[in-house]
């Protein structure tokens, strides 16, 4: 794809040996007298004392779980609770060398994570910093439920504020980080640097990537780390996320000042089980993690396996990397080692171990062992030891008893008031996600592709009204181009990614003349790996700027399937609008190649909450959308068919603008008025409705108002209403296989909302419920003008003299049910 | 003492009465006359008056309960009075051991001695007719109401014969729809009444011709309203029972046929023009086929019978007890005409009007109700061309008569002409009639029909 990269055979095809480097495992070694030279006392004490907060912290759950009280108090939590009791010193360890400017990811099992990397912020920032966090969060609500009773300094305080704002949110609470919304395996706290956590196994394992993208892209200070299982390797978008971080192209073809490796730490917490499933010797084969990242690139990924159990193992492990990524050679993997003494959860009952292995790692326990190295070493007292020991309980109860009051710590009521409703759109509207310049090759004006088509038509019909040829006028992929370009030339972080998008110019052709303008680090090819396409995207997104990605085909949904109905529509809402998602992800429906080619999935998405989801059929509207969905705050789902990248525009007579301009989510388009009937479709069937439109205007003398939806979901039914109370009959269709159609949906309401106005029930008209036939035999697949017409002689209104070639019945749909197609 | 209130007999072979509901509580004072509870027969339902004044003592049975005719219901004395339990629990006198399968023509059988006060039978409950509801859309029902138009009335043409606002607008614009007197149109928009059938000039509808158009009026708002649950109790489950019994327990084969309805037309026009001159009833199709059916079944005594299983005997019969089914609010009766063979098409004709008469209202006689030894229904009016009836057992034949369709024929010179014909459906009981046999009374009945005039002629031969 890269002409500058030549294959040569003789260099390929050479005799020769693959050699690598040894990978170290569990080296670190010095004694705690000399490791204790190069850390302040102070730091080492409160590693203790944060190890044994979060031991204090997951014991509370545990109790409250299994028990169903904590030091005498009843409570019972109805969610979920992964503890990570016995990996303290691992996460204790890892966030001693992270400030609030690296971001972390995590998995389920992340309350030590959390709560660790929330501690060593409190010690490293500035005091009139933490009141600023504490005082602007939320408007100071979970500040507010600690401040009075606190004795002490603002770390203090900043400590109590943390483990209680973290328990509330584990607790469903109003007061908790995302208002409960996310709870125990979603919490996560940006201002120290903590990104969401997971609840699918190895989701963070592409979502970080694309955190390390946007520091890359947008020359942000500090690196990710993507916590995630040893278990989460055998996931393909973790396999995916790895591949797309380690792409040559960072260090060989990106522009200076933008490469270099991914400023990112694989770091696999590897507890030696995937539930109850044993990586090692059981479920994969790789018997020692690290050796993975042998297989991955030259660096082998600078990987090695540090022992979680000693805490400055890990500090150790994390400068040397940090220098690596500083110096563009990342990314890393880290295989750290340590052990979970709790169940994967409190159902578990550990029938997969034996009681002699559990007692043989707790025997190597972190924090007594951490603790008698620093009073051997004389750098803590023994008194000291039990007083972070006292601290850690005391600190723990406090937020215990202020997380379970219903007073201090309200649930929110989504049943009464319309709270989540609001926030599962962030519905603003924003230009630019940066005041930088945005990097560009070239000014605008001399784009080769927009010089091509300053010389086309802008409108698609001829004075005779005759449709122009594409090479003649602008035509939806180039409606497409203008928008695209054009914000790349505003906002400064927009980035755009997806297979064979630079030099090819994307499988279809929308990009076009994008090379010439765009440099690498905004504009690049990614690996076949839809789910990190997407993966990344979300975290690209998250992390603050705007993402522009593609999948070629919609079939290929399949492949991203988490992450776009997990991750790209969720986070905005889990966050309890913390984050903003302002990714766009282009979609393109194909035809004329069989079944696995050939899908409308625009349905699947439509179902899902927290995503919008719009499928453009005019070069007008596609521009205008696309100008709208680069200027939102929302995840999109943008579909395209490939029947009408070459469609030139028919419908707004002034043509497609070239300026900029936008066509609002939601508002159906009437493109043929009528009193008959009305035809509502979704993409390209449009251009099929009014073909059908035509044939009952001259054969039965039946008008149709024809509306093109635009926008599946937000969808406003209001016009469409009006249309219906003027026909009493409503046919609709779209190129979805019928079965489960958002159509079906699109029925259902207008059925409640015109009852009264209707002549005969909704009918819909989809794909046949069959796989996709060859090129050659889609009219019996896809519905067709004459279909339609069939659909309304049987269905709605008996027309004079039709006679149906196909069956729309009662009866027959008895029978394609029953027989399941 | 207190006098005791039975469940009143409703005729001969009634053996219980469901009680449906009771009207009065122990403790309240009744005089006679007052309604006391509301029972069900099989059949119908009625109301019992009170035979006495006083105190209601004791309720006797329970609501939902069958109660044997002639048990005491109600005990009613002086207010305090005890109730003498033995006296109370008497039973009625043993009910008969006949099962519903009566003799085809019961004799009449004089009530036992009352020992104690007959209770006089209130007027039946009267359920408002409802029209059948015809697949109307609910534009078109919306149409209807803003312009006073009964769409049931309308044939439609949407899918499957819905009725559309199209059709309704055709009726609007060709003028079918009622023309309302000033005065009526400000009434009918104040007061939301429709247009009845007018009394002025030329069909003008008047002011005291509006109507209640509830139905119409208030179906936007009844499309709100909660689904209704309808017990499946009474006279109901009866009919709904007996026709499960009847299908499980019987070989039910049912023959199709039709015939040239065209004497019977010119017949019933001839009847029509002439019934001034001749004081002729109304006769209507269904009369003339009832009547051919009653001349020809005692040619065929093998459909005109009773099938006894237990008895393990059929008896045929040689004079005809037509059982007419009747469409009520209530559900299906069928009222029997006694020795239909001796009537003439008048009579017979005036017998079936009474009987939808009294069917509708629910009065009835219990005993007509019975006895029957070959049934004849009609859905042919509903426009239905062809059915399977359901046999009215323990009769082994049913003979349903179908709408009356122009049918392409040959005519005289072979030319394709089209012919009013009638279609026909027997049902026959395959365990004791052949096919055969059906198919020969069929023929008879076609036969009968087509010349019908010759039939009329030799009346005086049967």
């Amino acid at each position: 794809m890269v002409k500058s990269i030549v294959l040569k055979p003789e260099e390929i095809r050479a005799k020769g040996k693959l050699q690598f480097k040894d990978i170290e495992l569990n080296t670190y070694a010095t004694p705690m007298k000399e490791a204790a030279k190069h850390y302040p006392r102070g730091d080492l004490l409160r590693m203790h004392r944060d190890m044994a907060i979060l031991r204090e912290f997951e014991s509370m759950l545990n109790s409250i779980k299994r028990e169903g009280k904590y030091e005498g108090i009843s409570y019972n939590h109805r969610g979920p609770a992964h503890l990570s009791i016995g990996q303290e010193s691992l996460a204790v360890g890892q966030a001693y060398t992270l400030t609030p400017e690296d971001f972390s990811f995590g998995s389920h099992r992340a309350h030590s994570e959390i709560l660790s990397r929330g501690l060593r912020s409190i010690a490293q920032l500035e005091e009139g910093a933490l009141l600023d966090i504490m005082k602007n969060y939320f408007g100071g609500l979970t500040l507010s439920k600690v401040e009075k009773d606190a004795t002490g300094g603002v770390r203090e305080l900043a400590n109590d504020f943390f483990v209680y704002g973290t328990l509330a949110e584990i607790f469903a609470r109003e007061t908790g980080w995302h208002k409960g919304l996310g709870g125990s395996m979603h919490a996560f706290f940006c201002p120290f640097g903590v990104y969401p956590n997971n609840a699918i196994v190895g989701g963070s394992g592409d979502i970080a990537v694309g955190a390390a993208l946007y520091k890359r892209v947008n020359s942000r200070p500090g690196l990710v780390v993507a916590n995630i299982g040893d278990a989460s390797l055998a996931c393909g978008p973790v396999w995916e996320g790895i591949v797309f971080a380690t792409m040559d192209q960072y260090r060989t073809l990106w522009d200076k000042g933008h490469n270099g490796g991914l400023p990112l730490i694989i770091n696999f917490v590897n507890n030696l089980y995937g539930m109850g499933g044993q990586p090692v010797g059981e479920t994969m084969g790789l018997k020692i993690l690290a050796r993975l990242g042998a297989g991955v690139n030259p660096d082998q990924l600078h990987s090695e396996r540090v022992d979680g159990f000693k805490p400055l193992a890990i500090v150790d492990a994390y400068e040397r990397k940090r220098k690596i990524l500083q110096e563009g050679r990342g990314p890393v993997l880290l295989d750290t080692l340590t052990y979970r003494f709790s169940g994967h959860s409190p159902s578990d009952s550990m029938s997969y171990r034996t009681k002699e292995e559990v007692d043989a790692w707790q025997a190597q326990d972190a924090i007594p062992a951490f603790a008698d190295e620093l009073v051997k070493a004389k750098v803590a007292t023994p008194a000291e030891v039990e007083g972070n020991l006292k601290y850690a309980k005391e600190l723990v109860f406090r937020a215990f008893k202020k997380a379970i009051d219903p007073v201090v710590s309200p649930y929110l009521d989504p049943g009464k008031t319309p709270v989540i409703e609001k926030l599962m759109f962030s519905g603003k509207k924003k230009l630019v996600l940066d005041s930088r310049q945005p990097e560009v090759l070239i000014p605008l004006a001399e784009n080769p592709q927009l010089k091509r088509l300053a010389a086309k038509s802008r409108f698609g019909l001829d004075a005779a009204g005759k449709q122009l040829s594409g090479m003649k006028a602008v035509v939806l992929k180039e409606a497409l181009f203008e928008a695209i370009i054009d914000r790349f030339y505003e906002d400064p972080t927009l980035a755009a990614w997806g297979e064979d998008n630079r030099d090819w110019g994307g499988a279809f052709a929308v990009y076009r003349g994008l090379t010439e303008s765009i440099p690498y680090h905004r504009f690049f090819n990614s690996p076949i790996s839809e789910g990190a396409i997407v993966g990344a995207g979300v975290g690209y997104a998250l992390s603050g700027g705007r993402a522009l990605v593609e999948i070629m085909y919609c079939d290929f949904l399949g492949r991203c399937g988490d992450e776009v109905f997990n991750q790209m529509a969720k986070w905005q809402s889990m966050s309890a609008g913390i984050l903003e998602m302002p990714l766009v992800l282009r979609v393109s429906v194909g035809a004329k190649y069989g079944a696995q080619h050939s899908q409308d999935w625009s349905s699947i998405c439509a179902h899902i909450p927290g995503l919008k989801v719009v499928f453009p059929a005019t070069p007008y509207d596609a521009k205008g959308m696309m100008y709208t969905a680069l200027a939102g705050t929302d995840p999109v789902v943008f579909f395209e068919s490939q029947r009408l990248y070459d469609q030139p525009e028919i419908f707004v007579t002034e043509g497609v603008p070239a300026g900029r301009y936008e066509v609002p989510f939601g508002e159906p388009a009437r493109r043929r008025e009528g009193k008959d009937l009305t035809i509502c479709t979704i993409g390209a069937t449009i251009y099929r409705a009014l073909e059908a439109a035509k044939t009952l205007e001259e054969k039965y003398g039946l008008t149709a108002d024809v509306w093109d939806l635009r926008s599946l979901s937000p969808l406003n039914y209001a016009p469409l209403v009006e249309s219906v109370k003027k026909t009493g009959y409503v046919l609709l269709s779209s190129d979805a296989c019928e079965r489960g159609s958002y159509l079906h949906g699109v029925a259902s309401n207008l059925t409640s909302l015109a009852f009264d106005y209707l002549d005969a029930p909704v009918a819909v008209v989809g794909s046949k419920n069959w796989i996709t036939p060859a090129a050659e035999q889609e009219e019996s697949f896809f519905p067709q003008p004459f279909w339609l017409v069939d659909a309304v002689h049987q269905r709605l209104r008996p027309l004079k003299g039709h006679v149906p070639e196909g069956n729309w019945t009662d009866g027959e749909i008895l029978r394609l049910n029953q027989a399941g197609v | 003492m207190a006098v005791f209130v039975q469940m009143p007999k409703q005729g001969n072979t009634v053996e219980e009465c469901l009680l449906v509901e009771w009207r009065v509580r122990e403790g309240d004072s009744v005089k006679t006359g007052d309604i006391l509870c509301a029972i069900e027969t099989d059949k119908a339902s009625f109301e019992v008056e009170s035979t006495a004044s006083g105190t209601v003592l004791k309720l006797l049975a329970t609501a939902g309960e069958l109660v044997p005719v002639l048990a005491n219901i109600v005990a009613i004395g002086a207010a305090g009075e005890a109730v003498d339990a033995a006296t109370a629990a008497a039973p009625a006198p043993a009910a008969p051991a006949a099962s519903v399968a009566a003799a085809p023509a019961p004799a009449p059988v004089s009530p036992p001695a009352a020992p104690v006060l007959t209770p006089r039978v209130a007027s039946p409950a009267v359920t408002p007719a409802q029209s059948t509801a015809a697949a109307v859309s609910p534009r078109a029902r919306q149409l209807a109401a803003a312009n006073a138009i009964d769409p049931g009335s309308l044939s439609g043409s949407g899918i499957n014969g819905r009725v559309t606002s199209q059709d309704v607008q055709a009726s609007i614009d060709s003028g079918a729809s009622p023309r309302l007197t000033p005065l009526a149109k400000a009434v009918k928009a104040e007061t939301g009444l429709v247009a009845g059938s007018g009394s002025g000039l030329g069909g003008l509808v008047r002011a005291r011709d509006l109507v209640s158009g509830a139905v119409l009026r208030e179906r936007p708002v009844l499309t709100d309203l909660p689904p209704e649950n309808i017990p499946y109790k009474g006279v109901r489950k009866l009919i709904g029972d007996r026709m499960a019994q009847s299908l499980r327990e019987h070989a039910q084969l049912t023959l199709n046929s039709s015939a040239d309805a065209t004497a019977l037309l010119a017949i019933r026009k001839a009847v029509k023009e002439n019934a001034e001159t001749y004081g002729l009833p109304k006769i209507s199709m269904n009369d003339l086929v009832c009547w051919v059916v009653a001349q020809t079944l005692p040619f065929f005594p093998e459909v005109n019978a009773i099938f006894d299983r237990a008895g393990a005997t059929v008896t045929r019969y040689h004079g005809v007890q037509l059982g007419v089914a009747i469409d009520t609010p209530r559900g299906l009766m069928v009222p029997v005409v006694p020795d239909a063979h001796r009537l003439s098409p008048a009579a017979l004709a005036n017998i079936v009007a009474q009987y939808v008469v009294d069917c509708r209202k629910g009065s009835i006689l219990p005993d007509l109700l019975q006895g029957g030894t070959f049934t004849v229904t009609n859905l042919g009016a509903l426009g239905v061309e062809t059915f399977t009836p359901v046999l009215n057992t323990p009769q082994v034949a049913i003979l349903g008569v179908c709408a009356i369709t122009d049918q392409p024929a040959r005519g005289t010179g072979g030319e394709i002409v089209l012919q009013p014909r009638m279609g026909l459906s027997l049902t026959i009981d395959h365990q004791v009639v052949d096919g055969a046999p059906g198919a020969r009374f069929l023929q008879a009945v076609v036969k009968g029909i087509e010349n019908i005039n010759l039939s009329l002629a030799l009346l005086g031969a049967l």
